[in-house]
């Protein structure tokens, strides 16, 4: 339809169609007639069917749907986003963080902050980093601005707080230098794809 | 304007000036041609080629190549774009790629053109060298690893500081294949011939720059390289909030952004950061660009104290108070002189008033005739009774500035010996003069420059006095016309030939032997070297500084200025002492002496109002509150209040007195009431600058006529000159106030500077008797000082050294070993 | 029979009709209470979840809780409300649902064996007051039952509670004729109104049971059983979705707990005459003991409540008083005609 016929289209002569629906009995008897077909179609008994036979299926069949959450989890996919984590790197233990700001950049509900300095070998340390999970929309931003694959997703959903906002400091998000062997890699917003190494040009080096 | 011309870019026609560099001339019709190494004010370097434009059919660098009537440019064509492109890619070679950690991320001109330029592969390289991070001095931080030598430091250093701190010194890298010559388009390979051999070295030979710490360097560093020490690495470009404002060191009025962010994440009260400018337009000094951390933190409204502070401006008989505050606080003190009958106590503006008005009654007008801008624009310049180095950073600036773009000359008349103005330009003669001979030194510039057709009668008969005629032996060179016989070989016929041989001469000329020159110490041959510096000049500027305010004959000074700017077409300013001396001076009635009860503001009083936390009641320091300063160039320029100020105000005190308004800035426009001012709001003034580098900053003030009187200057007496030990009211550079003093940045201490010979004679420290009172100094060397004068600074108000100089600059002083 | 029975059974002692009020009030209780622990499990099985899960054992001490919580929770009479009905409302449920059982033979009689003390050799009868209306006086105080959410839902000054009332009224008044029509054409057959009697009715196997003579009076009587205990389909009284809690509203603690325990009260009455009437009583089946049979076929009755609950959509006012004038009440009413026909002949 172009604009002008869109525009001078009568709205009111517009030819409605009724969607099919089900033919509505005229007469009392009509009605009566439509009770007894209804009442002698097994429609109810399919009904009282079905849920007997979820009642089976649930408890001999092992089909169970509920968890017991706080005591059972489902496993979640790699790419959810919850608290975040900070990585380190898997060869030295430093932290990953470069302080480079992006995240705090990109964050679209303003809530990461993070104070930096000069440090004694002439590398911006990160002095301190918070996500204030009250704000956090868990949109994924930070992790996929990051260029050190620093900051990601978690699995941690639990943040339900005492507190009406949340802080996280960086030592509780940064992988303690214990679990350094457990550190997994994310596979969320903005790990590194697959073809990587295909989508980049390669600068040349004179080594 | 006479020499307009019109060029062509791209096609479309604009106006331009004749000599106008193309890159200018389309900024300026905001057009966009790359440019890396340019600054506007500075002599083109070269260095990056990048502004490669085709003009006329030929390719020329924009930033060098000046514009004709006609001319055609074309801003880029296929083979310039690829040349641009080239040099993007060696521009990106080794770069670090820790644009993550480095500090001008997001305001990198690299990042920006490398983008612009779309480069996104490389097809160069070569071995990196190593290259260490330094410190140059305590505040400036070169990362050589990120440095791609576009020079414009060491420009900026050299046209506009006149420090000439830093220059490039060799990289010691690996050589660049003579191959790649071929293979590469040709402005690429050049600067990246130029660009391997090359980093920024201080230019002293030591790893310091031992400069005046500007920070200029700083500001124009396209890329991470050069930062400031103490914002390395603490924030990014974009986390900083950007607040316009005007600086409040100096009467220079500089236009700054204060860039703030919150101090830390448990700490979430802002902080500035760092000052930064408009640097193709504006040159900061150290103290504009370090010294911004001078708030005064209040954590809550004190009533008690403010009632206290609104029963003593009650009972007061005078209110003292300096000159770093706004104008509207300065017509709010001239209100409670006009209702209450207090008397304003200001030392320098009172000087400075004083001067002025001297100046005004034969001048005609209420203003000097000229400003800074203008000045810039001449190319012979004269500063008279200005330590130009410590009192004004523009000023000085400003006369570097005209010897090296104008190819200009100067003379430097000061007491006290400079390096670094005698080293500003081949044709800058320096006087160090006796103190008190600055009468002389305006009637020798009288002398020198002045119409004498113009000058009346006695003028020229008392100039004519003190020359007088001498003779001088010469050598000279003459051609002799020598004649010898040559015979020739082939021939045998002998031939006289005639050749011109040089040969020196002695001759004895008569000379004009001028006395003010010897009296006030300038060179033997003055006279010749006077007419080298005047070959090819048209226009002049005089720099009349602080001595001349704080003089005995000061108004006899004001009365030769007046002269010198009518007899001798010269552009005249004035340089106001304190930051706002120029306004309150304009807005103030001012009296000379306290009387009775005293309310200090920022100064000494029996109740005390102080921006510096250590009064009776706090007030907001310049960053902390809006209004208008005046400056130097005469305009009224805006500021805005870049961090949070929890007290009050000195509006809010005269609100306690029923005559106040219900902001600050309402005063703003009844600035008007006052002469040269206008009516208009504050927020209605702009500040910024438009890309041909037009200042937009407030408005400026009316340069009100009247009627001339014809009183003669007096004859100058040449016992005024004061012998002896003598000290000099002057401040570091870098330290101009209390406020410069509590910044973390600022080093400069509060101690007897002298000239490394003389400190050396002091030793560490010493007692000043100044006849009335005795003080105890640290002894400071400061390498750039000559002589024996001693400088004292007062910057700190507390000290009161205007009240022991009382109304000179020059003291004689007894200087004991302790 | 009916005297012969009695000559061969010991006297009704008064005490043994304590005994057996006391068994019914404290055994129907808790099952009732049980009930909704068997009712919150079976939905949840229906819906492949676990219901109650953490207190007790498979969450059967829920009762408990609930009873806690019920007992403990703070009584509150809403400031507008017409307080002393208020009060009275919630009685009137649980009190004419457990006079109702009364009348209702649940268990078979027994004697208490001699070694107990005290109540040693006491006969404790099937049936608390075989008086000789059973039926009618059990449908008679169901029907009082009414009262119960009528008055709690006009006492308690709320529109939903006002509405609930309305439905109420609309409600049992239309199934009350259902119930009454359905039941007349067994009464007919037996010619007693005793539960026992009809109990007895039925004794001879499988085949004698009154759902075979019936089957039209026993889908009737099913039907207006669900409406007469307010349950899905017909729960209209308090349909959350529509009108909140509609008469229990205002309610809270015991007092909305007791609308829960007569209602569940209402369902046991019900499975109990639909297993005494149509289903064979308490009579033995083959092998089956009579008592052991009954509690099945009353569990039955009970499970299907909850069942259907769990399957079926419940349906608007007007349709429901629509099934009952117009449908139920005349089939009920031609069912009758046509078992005083076949009697006659």
């Amino acid at each position: 339809m172009s604009l002008e016929q869109f525009k001078n289209r009568n709205v009111g002569e517009q030819p409605y169609v009724l969607i099919e629906s089900e033919h509505r009995p005229k007469s009392g008897m009509g009605r009566f007639q439509r009770v007894v077909n209804r009442t002698f179609k097994k429609e109810l008994f399919t009904g009282l069917y079905v849920t007997m036979r979820e009642m089976i299926n649930t408890l001999f069949r092992g089909e169970m749907a509920a968890v017991k959450y706080p005591f059972e989890k489902l496993p979640i996919s790699p790419r959810y986003r919850a608290i975040h984590d900070m990585l380190r790197l898997l060869e030295s233990g430093h932290y990953r963080c470069i302080g480079c700001g992006l995240c705090e950049k990109i964050c679209i509900s303003n809530c990461i902050k993070m104070d930096t300095r000069y440090d004694e070998n002439q590398r911006k340390e990160v002095t301190e980093y918070t996500i204030n999970f009250g704000r956090c929309i868990f949109c994924g931003y930070c992790a996929e601005v990051c260029p050190e694959l620093a900051i990601v997703h978690g699995g941690r959903y639990e943040n339900a707080s005492e507190q009406r906002a949340s802080f996280s400091l960086f030592e509780d998000m940064l992988t303690p230098i214990d679990a350094l062997k457990q550190q997994q890699e994310f596979d969320g917003f903005g790990a590194v794809t697959p073809n990587a190494d295909n989508a980049i040009k390669k600068t040349p080096l004179a080594y | 304007m006479s020499n307009e011309i019109t060029i062509k870019i791209d096609g479309i026609e604009y106006k331009t000036q004749e000599g106008e560099y193309i890159l200018n001339a389309a900024r300026a019709n905001d057009i966009f041609i790359p440019a890396i190494c340019y600054l506007t004010r500075c002599s083109p370097t070269l260095a990056c080629r990048i502004c490669l434009v085709e003009a006329d059919g030929k390719r020329v660098y924009a930033c060098n190549a000046k514009a004709k009537a006609g001319m055609e440019v074309v801003t880029s064509t296929e083979e310039i774009l690829e040349e641009r492109r080239a040099i993007m890619e060696v521009y990106d070679v080794n770069h670090p790629l820790q644009c993550g950690v480095c500090d001008q991320s997001g305001e990198c001109e690299l990042q920006n053109y490398t983008l612009e330029l779309a480069v996104d592969s490389q097809s160069y390289m070569i071995p990196d060298t190593k290259r260490e991070t330094t410190n140059w001095s305590s505040v400036l931080h070169y990362d050589p690893g990120l440095c791609i030598v576009c020079e414009r430091c060491t420009t900026v250093c050299k046209d506009m500081i006149g420090d000439a701190a830093i220059k490039t010194g060799p990289r010691g890298g690996t050589a660049l294949d003579k191959g790649m010559k071929d293979a590469m388009p040709k402005d690429a390979y050049s600067m990246w011939n130029k660009l391997q051999k090359s980093v920024i070295v201080p230019s002293n030979g030591t790893g310091e720059t031992k400069c005046s710490d500007c920070g200029e360097c700083v500001a124009v560093c396209p890329v991470g390289a050069l930062v400031s020490r103490d914002f390395v690495y603490t924030t990014n470009a974009w986390d900083l909030k950007r607040i316009p404002a005007t600086c409040a060191h100096c009467s220079s009025g500089c236009q700054i952004y204060y860039e703030t962010k919150p101090t830390s994440i448990e700490d979430p009260s802002e902080k500035i950061y760092r000052v930064t400018n408009e640097w193709n337009y504006v040159s900061l000094c150290g103290a504009g660009r370090f010294a911004y951390d001078f708030e005064n933190r209040v954590a809550s409204k004190d009533s008690d104290a403010f009632d206290k502070a609104v029963e003593a401006l009650t009972k007061a008989d005078s209110i003292r108070f300096n000159s770093v505050i706004s104008n509207e606080e300065a017509l709010m003190l001239q209100t409670m002189k006009e209702k209450f009958g207090k008397k304003l106590v200001n030392a320098d503006a009172y000087a400075f008033q004083h001067f002025l008005r001297a100046y005004g009654r034969p001048a005609g007008k209420l203003l000097y005739g000229s400003d800074f801008k203008k000045i810039m624009k001449t190319d012979f310049v004269i500063s008279v009774g200005s330590a130009l180095r410590n009192d004004n950073p523009n000023a000085r600036y400003a006369f570097n500035n005209i010897q090296k773009m104008n190819k200009g000359a100067g003379l430097y008349f000061h007491p006290i010996g400079d390096k670094v103005i005698a080293d500003l330009g081949k044709s800058v003669e320096t006087f160090a003069h006796k103190p008190g001979l600055e009468e002389a030194a305006l009637y020798l510039i009288l002398d020198l420059f002045a119409k004498r057709e113009e000058l009346p009668e006695e003028i020229v008969t008392y100039l004519d006095s003190f020359h007088s005629k001498g003779t001088k032996t010469i050598k000279e060179k003459v051609m002799e016309n020598v004649t010898s016989t040559v015979v020739d070989k082939e021939t045998g016929e002998s031939k006289e030939v005639t050749k011109k041989v040089p040969k020196m001469v002695e001759k004895e000329i008569e000379v004009d032997i001028n006395s003010l020159v010897t009296l006030l110490g300038g060179a033997e041959n003055f006279s010749e070297i006077f007419e080298k510096m005047m070959k090819k000049k048209s226009s002049f500027s005089l720099i009349v500084g602080e001595d001349l305010y704080f003089h005995p004959n000061a108004e006899n000074l004001a009365g030769l200025v007046s002269m010198i700017e009518k007899t001798c077409s010269m552009e005249v300013v004035l340089v106001p002492p304190k930051t706002n001396s120029l306004g309150v001076a304009l807005i103030c009635d001012l009296d000379e002496n306290t009387e009775g009860y005293t309310v200090g503001y920022n100064e000494n009083g029996d109740f005390k109002l102080s921006a510096l936390g250590d009064g009776d009641l706090d007030m907001p320091a310049m960053n902390q509150q809006e209004g208008t300063l005046t400056n130097m160039n005469k305009r009224v320029t805006p500021t805005n209040a870049a961090l949070e100020y929890n007290g009050y105000e000195l509006n809010d005190l005269m609100q306690g007195l029923k005559v106040g308004r219900h902001l600050t800035v309402d005063w703003t426009e009844i600035l008007a009431d006052k002469k040269g001012f206008q009516a208009i709001a504050f927020d209605d003034l702009p500040n910024g600058y438009s890309n041909s580098g037009e200042e937009q900053r407030g408005y400026a003030l009316k340069n009100i006529g009247k009627r001339a009187s014809h009183a003669l200057p007096k004859k100058f007496d040449e016992n005024m000159k004061l012998e002896g030990e003598i000290a000099y009211r002057c401040n570091p550079q870098r330290q101009f106030n209390d406020f410069t003093d509590k910044a973390h940045q600022i080093f400069e201490s509060f101690s007897l500077y002298a000239s490394p010979a003389r400190a050396e004679v002091l030793g560490e420290k010493v007692e000043v008797d100044f006849g009335t009172e005795k003080i105890l100094f640290d002894v400071a060397t400061d390498e750039r000082m000559e002589g024996d004068i001693v400088k004292i600074p007062d910057f700190k108000s507390a000290k009161d050294i205007y009240a022991l100089f009382g109304g000179d600059r020059f003291k004689n002083v007894t200087i004991r070993k302790v | 029979m009916e005297i012969v029975n009695l000559a061969v059974l010991p006297e009704v002692t008064s005490a043994g009709v304590a005994i057996k009020a006391i068994i019914i009030l404290a055994i129907i209780s808790a099952v009732a209470g049980f009930g909704t622990f068997i009712e919150r499990k079976v939905l949840a099985f229906m819906q492949r979840r676990l219901g109650p899960m953490h207190v007790g054992p498979y969450g059967l001490l829920q009762i408990a809780a609930d009873g806690i919580k019920l007992f403990t929770k703070e009584d509150i009479v809403p400031q507008n409300a017409n307080k002393l009905i208020f009060k009275i409302a919630p009685s009137i449920t649980a009190a004419t649902a457990f006079i109702a059982l009364a009348a209702v033979p649940v268990f078979p009689d027994f004697t208490i064996p001699e070694w107990i003390p005290l109540l040693g050799g006491v006969f404790v009868p099937s049936i608390a007051a075989d008086v000789n209306v059973g039926i009618l006086f059990i449908l008679g105080m169901m029907a009082a039952g009414l009262y119960g959410p009528l008055l709690a839902g006009m006492a308690q000054a709320n529109k939903w509670g006002i509405i609930g009332s309305a439905r109420t009224a609309v409600q049992f008044l239309s199934y009350e004729v259902v119930t009454g029509l359905s039941m007349l054409a067994p009464i007919m057959l037996v010619g007693s109104l005793s539960l026992v009697d009809f109990n007895n009715y039925q004794d001879g196997g499988f085949t004698s049971w009154m759902i075979w003579q019936q089957p039209v009076a026993f889908v009737l009587f099913l039907i207006a059983g669900f409406a007469e205990t307010n349950r899905t389909p017909f729960d209209l009284l308090e349909h959350e979705a529509e009108i909140i809690s509609g008469f229990a509203t205002e309610y809270s603690g015991m007092r909305w707990g007791m609308f829960f325990i007569g209602e569940y009260a209402n369902m046991i009455t019900i499975s109990v005459i639909l297993a005494v009437v149509f289903m064979g009583g308490y009579n033995d089946l083959g092998f089956m003991a009579g008592w052991f049979i009954v509690v099945f076929k009353i569990a039955f009755f009970f499970f299907l409540m909850l069942w259907v609950r769990a399957s079926w959509p419940h349906i608007r006012p007007d349709q429901l008083m629509w099934l009952s004038w117009k449908i139920l009440m005349p089939v009920a009413v031609v069912n009758i005609v046509i078992t005083g026909i076949v009697m006659m002949i």
